[in-house]
């Protein structure tokens, strides 16, 4: 790694304006919170930044979780992924998150990674995007032009790359209230036990009685983003989680998406995987 | 604005101050000092050989920049308890829970850690919390029992 | 003198238990010496081209930068930069061409590592690519030839014939030649024929290869200390001196402890290059690989290998031909030895009356292989124990007994017509079937998951002939120092030796202290590898610690005490009048050994021969393929343990190593560069990743020609695993795999092809 100035300014609203100087006279400057994934590429030699805009000492509200009135979970971009494993107002709200996040990284990393990191990072593999959308969450953003809201789901353009500007920061994630949704996460590894995921299946189902009357279902890693599988939700919207319509939805789910083929397995295989891995995660719904 | 500062942190309980570079790592520094206990070996916080704590919590040293130790309390396997081993490396001698070594502070540390948040952690817990350190010798059996064993010392000795 | 109870055959605690459990233990990748210089490698991006150029000015003019060195500047203080131990094939950096991607081609010296690592990044090679080979079958007839000329080293007498032999990959073919395998085939009631491979992988010590060598001031011209993370240090004095043109005692080898070794930390790694650099910058340069570099330092042959055997109706198997094709990347390293010493093995641990071996060390533009854990073996046994399990269920008879039928017994010649003795086959077989239940039903499981078991069990020759040499110094106050240059990279020998010198001196073994390998204090070993150490170490450990004893209680006779009961002490002080004086014993090692004849016939193959075997349980997901090992049980012959919980933790460590190598581990290229060099995408083991059940077994046996009835553990864990697993699928579901991964994938694909609905690619 080579030097690079560093900046650890106070205020949220100051780190933008930094990046905002910065990205005006075209410098390689970038915002760094937990620096866990930065670190990996900068030691790669992949980004060699001339300055780097540290958020550890933005307000510490940025890092705060809380529910709201409504039920809504808001967790700070600075929160520490381990700050949210541990959160007592997460396993309450969104207890799917808590598990989801004790097969995420390591203990190490998640005691430095940050949620507004992780989500800006826009790596594919993460756990959390896939998860988020299927949840309906949203992200507030800050840039010199204003805060802004918008879903997880619209956040990524493509592979490690969010529509975020240079000059914009996530300032904090919303998660509605459940109110009825009920929802899976299954990472699933083909190698190692710990490992990236070769499959991030996320589903959240809203039902009435037996009947299912919404549906997310997100697949990520072995796409570019986290893509919704909206074939696969229309099998489900209105039916009974029968054995049938787990089939139909596993088959809806394979058909409709482009697998990457990789060290982790090849496209055809991951269709497999995928074809079965949805079901199985709607039958850990349906036991919920 | 330069790219070398100076950093004040705790280090083992005592106040220290490092000239360093913004790109070092927490492993250089240290290392730098003459504390060798946290080495860098995946170089991607994956093997936990580099594990220190800052703030009490634990991190992979050599993805953590030196200046973000500014101000810190930092702690390595060198932290001497009057020169006493603790439960912890205790349990690891007594079952054989290394070969090498090279990877053990980092084992141990961690143990610690997870000790502190679990007294009485289940295999799943342990097999969950370290997954994140890396033996190559392959102690992982012995680990586990290890940390069993740590958490009965603990509990005998409180 | 007073006799201490027993110490070998003890569990004691690790010498160094204190020192690694505070962090205090020492490994050269610690090491920093005022003054020095970190070495950073710019390497090759093509696997096969002639070097064009390299243009090193913009590195040069980065400040910081202390010197940049290519292939050139290293002939001004290496007139023939080439080392290795079968053959000299492997510069320090490269010259004319490349061999394989990730090759050395310059280096760049700076007081900062980051500086030299910036300085890498700017230097530019020009190539003019060769066509390249990658394959170990294409590499027997390929047109691309790594090397114009082969350069074997002279070292081994049985590479002579291949010195300047010309456009050749074929690095060194070995024969064996038993009976008549052509007619017995004709006669036999069956005959099977498998091929099977295995996939490059590597051993990753988590302590990474380092070097720091110091040149003497100006007033010692040419003497030079290399602190390694080496497990030779004594073949690394010898090639550092060879490669300078000194003598021995010019260089000085010192080895601390090292994080892990396996055998990659064996001959020459990264001593080469940091010598040359220190030599020509004059100051002290440490050469640290990263976790990366590891990849392209050495590796473990990628193996294609064919098997044929005949067999009666009822199971004795009377041939077998086996091909073996090794894949030996760009430089031999000690491939060559792979090569002929598994050969010796590979038909297996049965008694075959008509065998026929061929195995070529082939050269390749990949990342050299070596020895790692097993020598070659696990790959053997990989195929012939799958290869039993094939024909057992080709003619319906259980796995347990086909074994059982053909198991080598006491007494019974070996395929190179060695008597085999003291190796507890029989007894291995019978305790892993008795702790498998193998008689039992087991539970099959249920649609989508089902169960199956599986065994394998292999041996290995140990590598012969080689030499031990050890002092013991027995100090007036009665502690003691043993030297050996045996390097402790976490087998536990310091506590094994200091054990063994407790048991014949009866000094206890907390007032034993044990020298590390520094070449100038301790003498000559000829490596820690293969399993070796405790046999022939121990040996010249206990000859030494004998020689020590009987010349302390001839002392004492000499001065009218007696040497049972006086205290060594009072020995010493009555002799010098004061604390003052020492006792040394001197002992050496070298177990008899004939070389096989042109047939691969000895009647002494080995000083001992190691056993292992492994039972394994699995689930398989019949709907993804994916599966799991739920209970592994290994079993070895190590002989008497010197020191059983160490020895426990040596065959789980080495199963556990293997189960990696099983399941999870394959270096990936594209187009000859690595394409995972990196611990998130080459997945080791790791603790989430251990069967739910392990169980290890060192069985009640002895070694009667070895040091207190032992002999080598490090690698018998590692034999059995890969098969017994492969053995349990197909147990469970029916489908053979023949390839190393086992992936889910490769399982999933298998069902699907058995099922008559092959998954199409898209």
């Amino acid at each position: 790694m080579s030097p690079f100035e560093l900046d650890e300014p106070r205020t949220l609203r100051k780190a933008v304006a930094l990046l905002d100087a910065g990205t005006a006279c075209d410098e390689p400057v970038r915002a760094i919170a937990g620096g866990t994934a930065l670190m990996l590429m900068m030691k790669a030699g992949v980004f060699e930044p001339a300055r780097l805009v540290s958020l550890r000492r933005v307000e510490k509200r940025y890092a705060a979780v809380r529910v709201n009135r409504e039920g809504a979970l808001h967790i700070g971009a600075m929160a520490t992924l381990s700050s949210l494993a541990s959160s007592a107002a997460v396993k309450r709200a969104a207890p799917v998150i808590t598990q989801t996040l004790r097969t995420l990284s390591n203990v190490r990393v998640r005691n430095v990674a940050t949620l507004g990191g992780h989500l800006a990072h826009a790596d594919p593999h993460m756990d959390l995007p896939p998860l988020l959308t299927a949840l309906g969450a949203e992200v507030r953003t800050l840039s010199p032009a204003g805060e802004r809201t918008l879903a997880v789901g619209d956040l990524y353009r493509g592979y490690f790359e969010t529509v975020l500007a240079d000059n914009e920061l996530i300032s904090e994630v919303t998660v509605p209230p459940l109110d009825g949704w009920r929802a899976a996460y299954l990472k699933v590894t083909t190698r190692a036990a710990d490992d990236w995921p070769t499959l991030g299946i996320a589903v959240a189902l809203q039902m009435t009685a037996d009947t299912v009357a919404a549906a997310r279902i997100v697949v990520s890693a072995a796409t570019n983003t986290p893509l919704r599988l909206t074939a696969a939700e229309d099998v489900l919207r209105g039916a009974t989680l029968d054995a049938a319509t787990l089939a139909r939805c596993g088959d809806a789910a394979a058909s409709g998406v482009e697998l990457a083929a990789d060290a982790h397995g090849s496209s055809a295989y991951k269709r497999e995987l995928l074809r079965v891995y949805v079901q199985r995660a709607l039958r850990q719904i349906e036991k919920t | 604005m330069t790219t070398t500062r100076t950093i004040h942190f705790t280090l083992n309980g005592e106040p220290v101050s490092a000239q360093i570079g913004t790109h070092q790592n927490l492993v250089e520094v240290l290392q730098a000092r003459g504390l060798t206990g946290a080495r860098e070996s995946c170089a991607q916080g994956l093997c936990g050989c580099c594990t220190v704590l800052v703030n009490g919590m634990a991190v992979s040293a050599c993805l953590y920049l030196a200046a973000f130790a500014d101000g810190a309390e930092v702690r390595t396997i060198e932290q001497s308890n009057n020169g006493e081993l603790d439960a912890v490396q205790e349990a690891f001698i007594e079952c054989g829970a290394f070969q090498c070594g090279y990877c053990t502070p980092g084992f141990i540390l961690m143990t610690r850690q997870l000790l502190d948040a679990h007294s009485d952690p289940s295999e799943d817990d342990i097999r969950h919390y370290l997954s994140g350190n890396l033996c190559r010798c392959a102690a992982y059996p012995e680990i586990i029992k290890a940390v069993k064993l740590a958490a009965q010392k603990r509990q005998d000795k409180s | 003198m007073t006799i201490s109870t027993a110490a070998v055959g003890r569990s004691i605690p690790r010498l160094e238990a204190r020192a690694k459990v505070t962090g205090r233990a020492e490994y050269v990748h610690n090491l920093s010496v005022p003054g020095m210089l970190v070495a950073k490698v710019y390497r090759s991006t093509l696997a096969h081209a002639r070097i064009r150029g390299i243009d090193v000015s913009a590195a040069r003019a980065l400040p910081g930068v202390h010197a940049v060195y290519t292939g050139e500047d290293i002939r001004r203080v290496i007139a023939e930069p080439y080392y290795g131990p079968a053959f000299h094939d492997q510069p320090i950096l490269a010259l004319d061409k490349v061999h394989y991607a990730g090759e050395p081609v310059a280096v760049v010296l700076a007081a900062d590592a980051h500086v030299a690592e910036a300085a890498t990044r700017l230097i530019e090679a020009q190539y003019d690519e060769l066509p390249a080979v990658y394959d170990e079958v294409e590499a027997m007839t390929s047109k691309a030839v790594v090397h114009e000329v082969l350069k074997p080293a002279g070292t081994f007498a049985d590479l002579k014939h291949l010195k300047d032999k010309r456009d050749t990959n074929i690095a060194l073919d070995f024969h064996l030649r038993r009976g008549d395998v052509e007619q017995a085939f004709a006669a036999a009631d069956h005959v099977f024929e498998h091929t099977f491979r295995t996939q490059q992988v590597l051993h990753v010590p988590l302590e990474a290869f380092a070097t720091v060598a110091i040149p003497a001031g100006e007033h010692k011209t040419g003497t030079l200390t290399l602190h390694s993370s080496t497990q030779s240090p004594s073949f690394v004095r010898i090639e550092i001196a060879r490669l300078f043109g000194w003598p021995e005692n010019k260089v000085r080898v010192i080895v601390p402890y090292l994080g892990g070794g396996f055998g990659a930390k064996v001959y020459v790694k990264s001593e080469a290059l940091a010598a040359a650099c220190a030599m020509l910058a004059r100051r002290p340069v440490k050469f640290a690989c990263t976790m990366e570099e590891q990849f392209y330092m050495i590796t473990k042959h990628a193996t294609t290998l064919r098997i044929k055997s005949g067999v009666t109706r009822d199971g004795k198997i009377t041939a077998r031909e086996c091909e073996v094709w090794w894949n030996g990347g760009a430089y031999a390293d000690i491939g060559p030895r792979v090569t002929q010493k598994s050969g010796f093995t590979a038909a297996g641990p049965y008694e075959i009356d008509n065998v026929k071996i061929d195995s070529y060390a082939l050269y390749t533009n990949l990342p050299a292989a070596g020895a790692l854990r097993g020598f070659g073996i696990p790959q053997l046994v990989w195929a012939y124990e799958s290869h039993t399990d094939m024909i057992a269920r080709g003619i319906n008879i259980d796995p347990l007994e086909i074994r059982r039928k053909n198991l080598l017994r006491e007494g019974r010649p070996q395929a190179t017509g060695t008597l085999m003795h003291d190796a507890a086959l029989d007894l291995v077989l019978e305790r892993l079937a008795t702790r498998m239940q193998w008689s039992q039903p087991l539970d099959r499981g249920t649609e989508t998951v089902r169960r199956g078991r599986g065994m394998a069990i292999g041996f290995k020759a140990s590598i012969s002939p080689t030499t031990s040499m050890a002092i013991v110094n027995i100090n007036a106050d009665g502690s003691c120092n043993l030297y050996s240059s045996t390097v402790d990279m976490g087998q536990g020998s310091d506590t094994a030796m200091a054990q063994m010198v407790s048991e014949v001196t009866g000094v206890p073994v907390e007032k034993i202290t044990v020298v590390h390998p520094d070449t100038d204090v301790t003498p000559y070993d000829m490596a820690t590898l293969g399993s070796r150490s405790t046999y022939h170490m121990g040996h010249a450990v206990k000859n030494a610690a004998e020689d020590a004893r009987d010349k302390l209680f001839s002392l004492a006779r000499e001065l009218g005490l007696s040497a049972e009961t006086t205290p060594i002490p009072d020995i010493f002080k009555k002799k010098y009048g004061m604390q003052a004086g020492n006792i040394v014993g001197v002992g050496s090692f070298i177990p008899p050994y004939i070389s096989p004849d042109a047939n691969g016939q000895t009647t002494d193959a080995t000083p001992f021969w190691m056993i292992g075997a492994t039972g394994a349980e699995v689930e398989v997901d019949t709907e993804t393929g994916e599966f799991k090992v739920t209970r592994l049980v290994n079993l070895v012959d190590v002989g008497k343990a010197i020191n059983p919980a160490i020895v426990e933790t040596q065959i789980s460590g080495a199963t556990i190593m293997q189960l990696g190598f099983t399941l999870t581990e394959a270096m990936n290229f594209d187009a000859g560069q690595v394409t995972n060099a990196s611990l998130a995408d080459y997945k080791i083991p790791g603790i989430r990743d251990i069967p739910p059940a392990m169980e290890n077994e060192a069985v009640d046996a002895n070694q009667r020609s070895g040091p207190f009835g032992a002999k080598g553990v490090g690698e018998s864990g590692t034999f059995g695993v890969s098969p017994a697993i492969a053995n349990a699928i197909d147990d469970a579901v029916g489908v053979r795999l023949t390839s190393l991964p086992l992936t889910a994938e490769a399982v999933y694909r298998a069902l699907r092809v058995k099922a008559g609905k092959p998954l199409i690619d898209n």
